[in-house]
C-alpha cells in the first residue's frame, strides 16, 4: 500500500490549513476567553516539547536503548514537578522585567548585551540541528507512504508553509495582550492530534496485533529475548545525558521558554502544568513500548524509527497511515513554528538592534514586526541549508543530541539566575565560550562528518555514536568549572549585582533613591521622543502610567522611579532588555550623586515587603511583625509625624498628621516637600532646612482661622543607620494659645478692676468735698442762674458717685476675698423690692413689671447683692423696653435649681454681641447712660452664689424681638437645711 | 535558601540513582507498565500538592 506524493502534499496542506483555521478563529475572538486561557490549553501547549522525536524516534531508542527512551519524558517531568523552586521564580522574573527569551534574561541578569548575544548564537546553533531533524522525519514519514515523493519537494513545501504560518500567527503583536493566543491554541490542536494518533495507534496494535493484554504477555513470554531487551539495555551514560539534557530544556531550549513563560496566561496556569506536562508526556510514552513490540511482531521492514508508520501500513490501514504522517507533521511544524519565532526574537534583540536601534522609523511597532519577519524567513532558510548540507545524512537521534547537549551549555547560567548570585557576567561568557568550544569540536565538528580534530589529535576516545554522552559531559563540566572560576576570581559589577539580587531567589531588590533629571511623566516623553519618535514615547509612558495605575501626569519622585522601571520591562518587552536599559539609561537619566551613597528607596521596599507578607515564614515572619508593629505604632501615634529623606523626599506621613492637613498619605509618600500645598510647604520646608531643631508657637492660618504649632525635629541617621533625613513632629497648640489667651484677657480685667477700685477710693473724698461745696453755695445765693448751676453740680457728682459705687462693688464682687453670709432668700420678694426701687425712678411708669416667680422659691444667698442682680437685670430691660412694654419675671424649681427668667419685649440684643455683654465696660447704651459694668456685676454675683446665667435673644421667635435672661441658682430645700452651713463654710 | 539547597541535595542524589531507581521499576518479574505506574503515582502526589497548596506560596 503506498499513497501518491500529491494525495500527501494535499493532506498536509488541509491539516495545516485546519491548523490555520484555529489560529485565526482565536485571533478573531471568536472562541470564548475563558477557554482560551485556560491551564488546560496552555498545558497542551506545552507538548510542544514533544516534536518529532516523541513521534517517531521515541520507538527507534526503545529498539535501541530500552526504557532509555523515558529519560526524554522522565527529565522533562522532573523539571515540571519542582516548577516551584525552578519555574516559577524564573517566571516571576520575565513577568516583572518582560523578559521573552533566554537571551533577555541571561542580558538583564548578568548586565552584558555579549550574553545576551552569545545566548542568541548558542541557541541559534543548536537549533540549526533540532530544524533539521523536523525537516527530515516529515521528509523521511512522506517518502516511506509515497516512495514516488521527492524529500526535497516535501522540505521545501514544509518549511513554506512553516514559514507562512509564523509570519502570520507569531510575528504580529496584540498591544492590549502580550500572548499570541492563536498560536497557542493552535500548538495546543498539535498536542492533541499527538497524542490521540499515537495512543490509537497504540489500542489498534494491543488488540488487532496482540488481542488485548494477555495476548501481549504471552507474546512477551515466548519473545523474552528481543522483549526483554526493552528491560536490560539501560545504559547508564546515555540515560543520564538524555535525563539532564531533557531537565533543562525546561529552561533553555527556545520554544519551551517561549511557551512557558511569554505565553503563560497566569502563575496558576504554571502550577497545573506542574503535574499537567508530566501526564501528558505520560500519555504519549504510553504506547511507545507496545508500538515497538507491535512493530516486531508484525515484523514491519521499515527503520524502528518509522514503526508507527510501518504498522498502519502492514495492517493496511490507510486512515491509520495518514493519522500518524499528521501527527508526525503536527509535531514537527508545532516545534518549528515556535522555536523560529522564539529564535527570531532573540536574535532581534541581541543581534539586529544592538547593531541598529530603529531611531528615523515612524512606526517602531511596525518596522520591529517586519524586521521580526525577515529574521523567521532567514531562520527557516538556514534550517533547510543545514539540513541539505549535512543534517539528512545524520540520523534522528543524533541530530537530537547535537541539538539538546548545545542547549545544555546554557544550564550552568540559568541555574545562576535564581541560585547563584555571585555568578557574573565574565564567569558565564567564559564559561559559555569554552563549553561551546568543546561541544563544537567533539560532537558537532565528529558527527557532521565534516573534521574530526580528536581523531588527528590520536587521543584515545575518539567521539562516535556510542560514547556522545561522554563529550556531553566533559562540555558540561568545562563549563561549569570555568564559569566557576571565574565568577568567584573577577569582580561584579555595582549593576549586575543590583540585578543578581532582584533575580535570586527570595532577595528583594533594594533600589537606591536617586533623583531623576525628569520631574514629572511629560518630561518623560519629552525625553524618550528623541529615540522613541513623539508617537511611540508617549504611547509607551500612557501605557505605563495605565499599568501603575497613576494620574495623567505624574510628579512625584517615587512614583516617577516606578514608573522608569515600568517603561523599561515595557520597552524590554519590545526591543529586549539591553537596549530598554540602554535607552532607558542614556535618556531617563539620573541626577548625579552629591556624594557618595543615596538611600534606599525605603518605599519601594516596604511595598515589595508587603507583597512577600505571606510567603515569609519562621524568623523574617517574626520580624517582619515587629516591622509591622512598629509601623502601625508610627501610623496611630496621635501626634503628627512625618519622616524626610536626605533629598526632601517625604518616607512617611502618619494618620494624624493626614488628618491635620487634610492630605493622605498616598498623595505625598514619595514626593518631595517641595509638592506639598501652600501652608504646609513653606512651614515643613523652612524647618527642614532650617537649624532649628525646635520652633514654637508658630503661627499658621488655616481656613481662614488662626492656628498654632510647635515643631520639634530629630536626624533619622543613627549608629545602626548611616542614611540621613528628619523625622518631624508638628504639635498643634491652638487650644492651649486660646486658653493662655482668655487667661491673660482675665488678668488684665482683674487689674483693671483693682485699679479702678484705688481710683474709686481716692475720688470719691474730693466729689464729696465737691457736692458739699456745691449745697453750701445754694445756701448762699438767690441768684436763679447760680442756683441751677449748683444743681447741676451735684446731680454730676451724684452721677460720679454711682459710677464709683458701682467701680467699687465690681471691684469687691470681682476677687473672691470678701466673705458673704449665706441664708435662704425668697426670690419673688428680691424681685418685688427690686421693681419698687426702679419704680421711684421717673423712667419707670412707662413699663410694666410682672413678678410671676412662686412665693414658695427660696435660694441661699445674700439678699441685699440679689437685689441688685435683679435691679440692674431689669435696669437693662426697661431701657431696651418700648413705652407701655412688659417686663416678666418667672421662676420655677427645677430638681435641685431655681430657674429664674427676666423677659422683656424691648429689641433684643444682636447675636455678635451676646458673647461681649457679660465683659466689664462693654455697652451699647449711650456714654452717660451706662458704665458697662451692670451685667458683669450680675455675673460676677450669680457665680459667686454657685449658679449660672444664660442670656436668649430673640425670645420670641416669631416676632425677632426680646430677650430672656435665665439665672440658675442652687434652690434652697427647708429640709436640707446643712447645705446653707456647708455652702457658708465653703465661701 | 535552606530548603532550596536541600531539594537540590535531593534533586542531584535522585538524579546519581536514576538508572538504579529505573533498573528497580523495570525489574524483569514486574509488569511492563510498573515503571508507568510509578510515574503516574509521582504526578497524583504532584497533583495533590498542588491542589492543597496556598496560593500565595512560593
Amino acid at each position: 500500500m503506498s499513497f501518491s506524493a500529491t494525495g500527501l502534499v494535499l493532506t498536509s496542506l488541509l491539516y495545516l490549513l485546519l491548523l490555520f483555521g484555529v489560529a485565526w478563529i482565536t485571533e478573531q475572538g471568536l472562541l470564548p476567553r475563558h477557554w482560551v486561557r485556560h491551564p488546560l490549553v496552555y498545558i497542551l501547549s506545552l507538548g510542544v516539547y514533544a516534536g518529532i522525536w516523541a513521534v517517531y524516534a521515541a520507538v527507534g531508542m526503545a529498539a535501541d536503548s530500552g526504557y532509555g527512551f523515558l529519560a526524554y519524558y522522565l527529565g522533562i517531568s522532573g523539571a515540571f514537578l519542582l516548577a516551584p523552586v525552578l519555574l516559577n521564580p524564573v517566571m516571576r522574573i520575565c513577568r516583572a522585567y518582560q523578559l521573552t527569551s533566554l537571551a533577555d534574561l541571561f542580558a538583564y541578569r548578568y548586565r552584558s548585551q555579549w550574553a545576551g548575544t552569545l545566548v542568541t548564537l548558542c541557541a541559534g546553533g543548536a537549533l540549526l540541528a533540532l530544524l533539521s531533524m523536523q525537516i527530515q522525519a516529515v521528509a523521511l514519514s512522506a517518502s516511506i507512504l509515497a516512495p514516488d515523493s521527492s524529500p526535497k519537494a516535501m522540505s521545501v513545501l514544509f518549511c513554506l508553509i512553516v514559514l507562512l504560518f509564523a509570519i502570520l500567527f507569531g510575528a504580529r503583536r496584540n498591544q492590549n495582550s502580550e500572548n499570541h493566543q492563536g498560536l497557542v491554541l493552535a500548538i495546543a490542536f498539535d498536542s492533541v492530534v499527538k497524542v490521540s494518533a499515537l495512543l490509537a495507534l497504540g489500542l489498534v496494535v494491543l488488540f488487532q496485533v496482540f488481542g488485548g493484554m494477555d495476548g501481549l504477555d504471552q507474546w512477551l513470554a515466548l519473545n523474552k529475548p528481543d522483549a526483554g531487551s526493552l528491560t536490560l539495555t539501560l545504559d547508564d551514560g546515555s540515560w543520564r545525558a538524555l535525563m539532564l539534557m531533557s531537565f533543562a530544556a525546561a529552561l533553555v531550549l527556545p520554544h519551551m521558554y517561549h511557551m512557558t513563560f511569554s505565553e503563560n496566561p497566569s502563575p496558576k496556569a504554571l502550577a497545573k502544568a506542574s503535574w499537567g506536562l508530566p501526564l501528558y508526556l505520560l500519555l504519549l510514552a504510553l504506547p511507545v513500548p507496545v508500538i515497538l513490540w507491535g512493530g516486531q511482531a508484525l515484523e514491519v521492514d521499515t527503520d524502528p524509527n518509522f514503526f508507527v508508520l510501518g504498522i498502519a501500513l502492514a495492517l493496511d490501514s490507510p486512515a491509520l497511515a495518514l493519522f500518524m504522517y499528521v501527527a508526525g507533521l503536527s509535531a514537527a511544524s508545532g516545534l518549528m513554528i515556535v522555536s523560529t519565532l522564539a529564535l527570531a526574537g532573540m536574535v532581534l534583540n541581541h543581534v539586529v538592534l544592538p547593531l541598529k536601534t530603529p531611531r528615523d522609523q515612524g512606526d517602531i511597532y511596525r518596522w520591529l514586526q517586519w524586521v521580526k519577519r525577515l529574521l523567521i524567513a532567514v531562520i527557516i532558510f538556514c534550517a533547510l541549508l543545514f539540513h541539505e548540507a549535512v543534517g539528512q545524512h545524520l540520523d534522528l537521534a543524533i541530530l537530537g543530541a547535537i541539538s539538546l547537549s548545545g542547549m545544555l551549555q546554557l544550564l550552568p547560567g540559568a541555574l545562576g539566575v535564581i541560585y547563584w548570585p555571585e555568578g557574573n557576567r565574565r564567569g558565564l561568557i567564559a564559561g559559555l565560550i569554552a563549553g561551546l568550544a568543546v561541544w563544537l569540536v567533539a560532537l558537532v565538528l565528529p558527527f557532521s562528518h565534516t573534521i574530526n580534530p580528536l581523531a588527528w589529535l590520536d587521543l584515545p576516545l575518539v567521539p562516535n555514536y556510542d560514547n556522545w554522552h561522554i563529550f556531553t559531559f566533559i562540555s558540561l563540566t568545562v563549563n561549569v568549572a570555568v564559569f566557576g572560576l571565574f565568577s568567584i576570581l573577577s569582580a561584579s559589577s555595582a549593576e549586575e549585582t543590583s540585578a543578581a539580587q532582584a533575580c535570586s531567589l527570595g532577595a528583594l531588590s533594594r533600589p537606591q533613591r536617586r533623583e531623576l533629571l525628569a520631574s514629572s511623566s511629560d518630561d518623560f516623553i519629552k525625553q524618550l521622543a528623541e529615540p522613541l519618535g513623539y508617537g511611540v514615547a508617549r504611547r509607551e509612558v500612557e501605557r505605563a502610567l495605565a499599568q501603575l495605575k497613576l494620574p495623567n501626569v505624574e510628579y512625584r519622585p517615587y512614583q516617577l522611579r516606578r514608573l522608569r522601571d515600568q517603561i523599561e520591562a515595557n520597552l524590554s518587552g519590545l526591543l529586549g532588555p539591553s537596549v530598554a536599559r540602554d535607552m532607558v539609561k542614556r535618556h531617563l537619566g539620573f541626577k548625579p550623586l552629591a556624594r557618595g551613597a543615596t538611600g534606599q528607596d525605603i518605599r519601594y521596599v516596604e511595598r515589595a515587603l508587603g507583597d512577600y507578607q505571606n510567603r515569609l515564614t519562621g524568623l523574617a515572619r517574626e520580624l517582619d511583625n515587629l516591622r509591622r508593629h512598629y509601623r502601625q505604632t508610627l501610623q496611630n501615634l496621635p501626634i503628627p509625624a512625618c519622616s524626610v529623606g536626605e533629598d526632601g523626599e517625604i518616607l512617611m506621613w502618619n494618620q494624624a498628621m493626614a488628618t491635620l492637613t487634610g492630605i493622605t498619605a498616598d498623595d505625598v509618600v514619595g514626593a518631595r516637600l517641595a509638592a506639598l500645598p501652600e501652608p504646609w510647604h513653606q512651614l515643613l520646608e523652612d524647618f527642614n532646612r532650617g537649624e532649628d531643631q525646635h520652633r514654637y508657637k508658630h503661627r499658621l492660618d488655616l481656613r481662614g482661622k488662626p492656628h498654632w504649632f510647635n515643631l520639634h525635629k530629630a536626624a533619622l541617621s543613627g549608629p545602626d543607620h548611616p542614611e540621613g533625613g528628619n523625622i518631624i513632629l508638628v504639635e498643634d497648640q491652638t487650644e492651649t494659645r486660646l486658653l493662655e489667651d482668655e487667661l491673660m484677657h482675665s488678668e488684665r480685667l482683674a487689674s483693671v478692676g483693682r485699679l479702678a477700685a484705688g481710683v474709686a477710693h481716692e475720688i470719691g473724698n474730693p466729689v464729696t468735698g465737691i457736692s458739699s461745696l456745691a449745697q453750701n453755695l445754694k445756701l448762699e445765693t438767690d441768684d436763679p442762674a447760680i442756683l441751677d448751676t449748683a444743681d447741676q453740680i451735684q446731680q454730676q457728682t451724684r452721677r460720679i458717685s454711682t459710677i464709683l459705687q458701682s467701680l467699687m462693688n465690681f471691684a469687691r464682687t470681682g476677687n473672691h476675698a470678701q466673705a458673704n453670709r449665706y441664708e435662704p432668700v425668697s426670690i419673688r420678694r428680691c424681685v418685688q423690692e427690686s421693681i419698687n426701687l426702679l419704680s421711684l425712678s421717673d423712667k419707670g411708669t412707662r413699663v410694666h413689671y410682672l413678678n410671676q416667680v412662686p412665693d414658695d422659691l427660696q435660694v441661699l444667698g445674700d439678699e441685699q447683692r440679689l437685689v441688685q442682680v435683679f435691679v440692674n437685670l431689669l435696669t437693662n430691660a426697661r431701657d431696651a423696653s418700648p413705652d407701655g412694654g412688659h417686663i416678666r419675671v418667672s421662676g420655677n424649681l427645677d430638681s435641685y435649681s431655681a430657674i429664674i427668667e427676666v423677659i422683656d419685649e424691648g429689641s433684643g440684643i444682636p447675636e455678635d454681641q451676646l458673647d461681649h455683654i457679660f465683659e466689664p465696660f462693654y455697652t451699647t447704651k449711650a456714654p452717660d447712660k451706662g458704665t458697662g459694668l451692670g451685667l458683669s456685676l450680675v455675673y460676677s454675683i450669680v457665680e459667686e452664689h454657685y449658679g449660672n446665667i444664660q442670656v436668649e435673644s430673640p425670645a420670641d421667635p416669631e416676632s425677632g424681638a426680646g430677650t430672656c435672661v435665665r439665672l440658675r441658682l442652687p434652690a434652697y430645700q427647708p429640709e436640707s437645711g446643712d447645705t446653707a452651713a456647708a455652702m457658708n463654710e465653703r465661701s | 535558601m535552606y530548603i532550596y539547597r536541600l531539594v537540590f541535595l535531593l534533586v542531584l542524589a535522585i538524579y546519581i540513582f536514576s538508572p538504579n531507581i529505573l533498573d528497580w521499576w523495570t525489574a524483569p518479574g514486574n509488569a511492563w507498565y510498573s515503571p508507568y505506574i510509578i510515574w503516574a503515582g509521582l504526578i497524583a502526589i504532584a497533583f495533590w500538592l498542588e491542589w492543597r497548596r496556598d496560593p500565595n506560596e512560593f
